[in-house]
């Protein structure tokens, strides 16, 4: 698989990844900026490093696990590993146009 | 993982029952206040009134706090409670306890029954303690809201053994001084120690949580800490040993700006907020922070000696007592169970769903117009009965226990929803 047709893979799994919410602040991760990185290795694994709002963030396992049965249910056979860094920490700046739209900002 | 801590959340059934039991004694205090009516317009040692606020406080204030710290410290100490067994065992206890109590006051039986049910209620919130202080004892976060927590449950477990001591005292008559005395260094340490440490310890993690808002200036906490924990010490020596007005005045001017630099933290936290909406939950919240002003006003005036009469005076205390009590602790229990319970509920009923089927938002979990409604006549409420009770005007003290009777009501509508929720799982398209 050549880099653009990585890039696109990876550009549709972010579109993909648009569907799992945060459930307390009810916008997607990828407008909230908390996916920092999103690796595919051009076979079958996906590398994603993400942040939560906060170190503590009661909902962080479950957005974990949301993130990859998301992926799962259209690519079933794939390896899926999320890295989650507090370093740099997330902050306003991180949030997409349209997220700071649904927030009100 | 780098510091990810949500797998410490304990099991729901050690958090659930005790936001079904503070529900309950929501509604029975309602129904107390509703049946003792003209009783909040005498003296404010009455027993009806002090069966009233034990229920208030313990059964349903102190429950509420209790269950939503056992979900809360994995946030705010960023580890796993400490014994989950201990935690049911202790819930029993103090549902027991709590109810003893009241009713010991009700019927008036200080002999007889009170000194049993101090000395149940002390050794269930013993229990409470020790479970917290080993949970933070594991903890390798010692940050201003985690130490906030731990001089709450210090400060709780004094008044409650100032509490017993009174108790006992019906029996065995060893104090020296009279009751009312021993009865105000109760209630203020309870009230300024236990719940206004505890909410600004849990408040100033979850405020800016829930309102996403970064880089505040945690100085103001600490300095809040000090503060207020010093001018309370310096409060309670003075009552015990020294009697000084003006010792007394310096020590409560330090709780006072304590407390102001905690509500200055949480409008700092207000204006950086990144969520500009405020859900029903936060909207109770930011009114139970306004609302600690009022106390502040009220006992600047009691401490300051302003020349009353002395029916005048006891119906300040009582609306001193009520404007901590309902204005501050109930309005933000109330708005925080519309936070944590739904969220509580819909993690057990959709953690391993989640992906797999469209789930709902926990907010989705309770009806949002009930809220509002209860949220109006909430504010009804904290309107009526304090001008009420001002004025000696028995009307407005009933009309507005009515309204909080029907605010119990909703309000107990809403967490029988969200318990009982019912997951129905729709395949993803």
């Amino acid at each position: 698989m050549n880099k653009i047709k990585i890039a696109q893979f990876e550009l549709a799994t972010l579109e993909l990844l648009k569907t799992v919410m945060d459930p307390e602040i009810e916008i997607n991760i990828v407008d909230l900026g908390l996916i920092y990185e999103l690796n595919y290795d051009g076979s079958e694994k996906i590398n994603i490093v993400m942040t939560f709002s906060t170190p503590a963030c009661p909902l962080g396992e479950t957005i974990i696990s949301n993130i990859k049965e998301t992926i799962k249910q259209k690519h079933p056979t794939f390896e899926i590993a999320v890295d989650v860094v507090f370093d740099p920490l997330w902050n306003n700046s991180m949030v997409s146009e349209e997220g700071k739209k649904a927030l009100g900002l | 993982m780098n510091g990810l801590k949500t797998n410490n959340a304990p099991h729901s059934s050690v958090v659930v029952p005790h936001f079904i039991f503070g529900a309950i004694s929501f509604f029975i205090v309602a129904v107390m206040l509703v049946l003792s009516g003209a009783g909040l317009l005498e003296v404010y040692f009455n027993t009806k009134l002090i069966a009233i606020t034990h229920m208030a406080i313990l059964g349903w204030a102190t429950m509420i706090i209790f269950g939503a710290l056992y979900q809360l410290i994995p946030v705010v100490f960023e580890t796993a409670l400490f014994s989950e067994k201990l935690a049911k065992i202790t819930f029993w206890m103090t549902a027991f306890s709590a109810v003893f109590l009241s009713y010991s006051f009700w019927v008036a039986s200080f002999s007889m029954l009170l000194p049993y049910a101090s000395v149940c209620m002390f050794v269930s919130l013993l229990l409470f303690v020790i479970n917290v202080l080993l949970s933070y004892r594991k903890s390798e976060i010692k940050n201003w809201s985690s130490k906030f927590v731990i001089a709450a449950i210090i400060w709780l477990l004094a008044t409650e053994l100032l509490g017993t001591l009174i108790a006992l005292n019906f029996k065995f008559n060893f104090l020296t001084e009279t009751h009312i005395h021993y009865l105000k260094i109760h209630a203020t340490i309870g009230l300024i120690g236990w719940f206004l440490l505890l909410i600004i310890g849990v408040g100033s993690t979850l405020v800016p949580m829930f309102l996403i808002s970064h880089q505040l200036n945690h100085n103001k906490l600490k300095a809040s800490f000090y503060l207020i924990n010093v001018g309370l010490l310096g409060i309670a020596i003075n009552w015990f040993l020294v009697n000084s007005s003006i010792l007394l005045g310096i020590c409560w001017l330090m709780v006072a700006i304590g407390v102001l630099f905690f509500v200055s933290f949480i409008y700092d936290s207000y204006k950086k907020r990144m969520r500009k909406k405020l859900d029903i939950g936060m909207r109770y919240s930011m009114l139970a922070v306004a609302s600690v002003l009022l106390p502040i006003v009220i006992s600047s005036v009691l401490i300051l000696g302003v020349d009353v009469e002395y029916e005048l005076l006891s119906r300040i205390i009582v609306f001193y007592g009520f404007s901590i009590l309902f204005g501050f602790i109930t309005t933000l229990i109330l708005g925080q169970t519309y936070k944590t319970l739904p969220f509580i509920i819909w993690l057990e009923k959709y953690k391993k769903l989640v992906g797999k089927t469209k789930t709902p938002l926990p907010r989705e979990l309770y009806s949002e117009k009930i809220a509002s409604i209860q949220f109006y006549l909430y504010l009804g409420f904290i309107i009526t009965m304090p001008i009420g009770i001002l004025l000696n005007n028995l009307l407005l003290v009933k009309a507005g226990s009515i309204a909080l009777l029907v605010v119990a009501i909703l309000y107990n509508i809403n967490i029988l929803k969200i318990i009982l929720h019912k997951v129905i799982p729709i395949e993803n398209e």
